[in-house]
């Protein structure tokens, strides 16, 4: 029988190895089958019981310590880590653009988590870590996805469009000249998996943060205020820190002389 | 009169081939004068360094008496211009593509030429055999290599530039629309723009000069 925890479903022994058990049976499926993933399978469940414990007893830590520092060092090592991430998804990236990444993921990270933790959910203290912390990591974890797609976009866009962005250039066109239409096509690019995610909410899948609360025992309604809200929020991070990210960086595949560094050209940049 | 003078221009690929080795060239207002040389010589490199287009180029160029070190590089490129061997033809009609320039910040600025009319886009379209054909509405994407050679030649020469350098600008083209580009070319070093081309072609009699550009360094052709 399990227990009622504050609304909770209380997860046992039992029922992590009922779900291992799931995985088991599709690591057999995987031999059976010959599709040699059993091994990425197995390292893939031992992480996803060591980040997630760590993470949860990290969290049950910050909770309990109450400091508005550590909200915002964690904040901050978050963003950092998302901006790591956007790099290693956009290889035709230039060099250089952790910086314009880590600013992007800074702006839009802190601007997006305050305004609703401050004036949506009007949080006490403004930095209550059981607020802020995940719902941080909800902005960041969608607003970086898109970023890393626009980036991605942007330069490979660029690197296609080489002899049109030399004609340009040779007419006269300033960098940002040439390398508009890229950048346009990039942030829809970036754009389109949010506002597909925003159409199918509530009809194709429910969203996480509305799962969550109403597995928690939540008001399925309230739930869903809150998930607007976040939505609508995780969107706008998303469309400004994409614009943002690109407009910093695109710049970096110029050189002083405003031309398209094409790629022979790169080492001379 | 000496419009444009580059001396000392270096440049080392990637790869580290010396591709320019100190050249140096003087173009007179009206002239027309044509680079040959072998594959891979860096006939092309020569024509984006004198355009400013060249990453680490080094050198001294100067137009109109004036050192390029005071002159925007947008700007200098709007007076110097290059035709880049690939037409770079843009999603839209054949005017748009023809007004193109006059988008750009540099030709849309004040005391730049301004936008020309229907009745002188289609002169211009004339001047290089495509009137007939294409028209100004035609959308740019249906037309042929050759027709797109010629309408991008026709983009840069409707800003008037100073200097042209044009990138074998009748590689694509039959003898008859390449009797016609020269012509349209004539005209515009008959109207004071210095004109630099890079052609394949045996001598269509238009240059009054011939370079020769081997091992980085550029020779005149006598006779």
């Amino acid at each position: 029988m399990n227990e009622l925890a504050g609304g909770v479903v209380e997860i046992g022994a039992w029922q992590l190895l009922l779900s291992t058990g799931f995985i088991v049976v599709v690591g057999v499926l995987s031999l059976r089958l010959a599709l040699g993933l059993e091994r990425d399978l197995a390292v893939a469940t031992v992480r996803t019981y060591l980040q997630l414990i760590a993470l949860g007893l990290v969290l049950r830590w910050v909770f309990g310590v109450d400091s508005a520092w550590l909200v915002i060092a964690i904040l901050v090592l978050m963003m950092a880590a998302a901006a790591q991430t956007i790099i290693a998804r956009a290889p035709d990236a230039p060099p250089g653009i952790f910086g314009p990444g880590l600013v992007t993921m800074l702006l839009t990270g802190f601007t997006v988590t305050f305004a609703v933790t401050g004036l949506v959910i009007r949080v006490e203290p403004w930095y209550e870590a059981r607020y802020v912390i995940p719902i941080a990591g909800m902005v960041l974890g969608n607003s970086m996805n898109g970023i890393a797609l626009a980036l991605e976009r942007t330069f490979a866009d660029l690197d296609a469009r080489a002899g049109e962005v030399l004609a340009l250039t040779a007419l006269g066109a300033t960098p940002w000249e040439a390398a508009a239409d890229s950048v346009r096509v990039a942030v829809r690019a970036g754009l389109i998996p949010t506002i597909n995610a925003m159409a199918a909410a509530g009809v194709v899948f429910i969203p996480g943060m509305m799962t969550g609360q109403v597995l928690a025992g939540a008001d399925p309604l309230e739930a869903a205020y809150y998930q607007i809200v976040v939505m609508l929020m995780v969107s706008a991070a998303t469309a400004i820190g994409s614009v943002l990210a690109v407009l910093l960086s695109f710049r970096r595949r110029f050189d002083a002389e405003g031309i398209y560094l094409e790629k022979g050209y790169r080492s001379h940049g | 009169m000496t419009l444009l003078s580059a001396q000392g221009i270096t440049f080392r690929s990637a790869e580290g081939v010396l591709l320019l080795d100190g050249v140096g060239i003087e173009l007179a207002a009206g002239e027309v004068a044509d680079v040959t040389g072998p594959s891979g010589s860096g006939k092309t490199t020569l024509l984006r360094a004198l355009a400013r287009l060249l990453p680490a180029a080094t050198g001294r160029l100067v137009l109109a008496g004036e050192d390029s070190s005071a002159i925007p590089a947008q700007a200098w490129r709007a007076r110097v211009a290059l035709l880049p061997q690939t037409p770079a033809i843009r999603p839209g009609t054949v005017r748009e593509n023809l007004l193109l320039p006059w988008r750009l910040k540099v030709h849309a600025a004040e005391g730049s030429a301004s936008a020309p009319d229907d009745r002188a886009l289609l002169s211009a379209l004339d001047s290089v055999g495509l009137a007939a054909d294409i028209g100004l509405d035609r959308d740019a994407a249906r037309l042929s290599v050759g027709q797109a050679a010629r309408v991008a030649l026709l983009r840069v020469m409707l800003t008037a530039p100073e200097v042209l350098l044009l990138d074998e600008p009748d590689a694509a083209l039959d003898e008859e629309s390449a009797t016609l580009v020269a012509t349209a070319t004539a005209e515009a070093a008959a109207r004071g723009a210095a004109v630099l081309r890079v052609r394949h072609r045996g001598s269509d009699g238009r240059a009054g000069r011939r370079l020769r550009l081997a091992g980085g360094t550029l020779a005149e052709v006598s006779g």
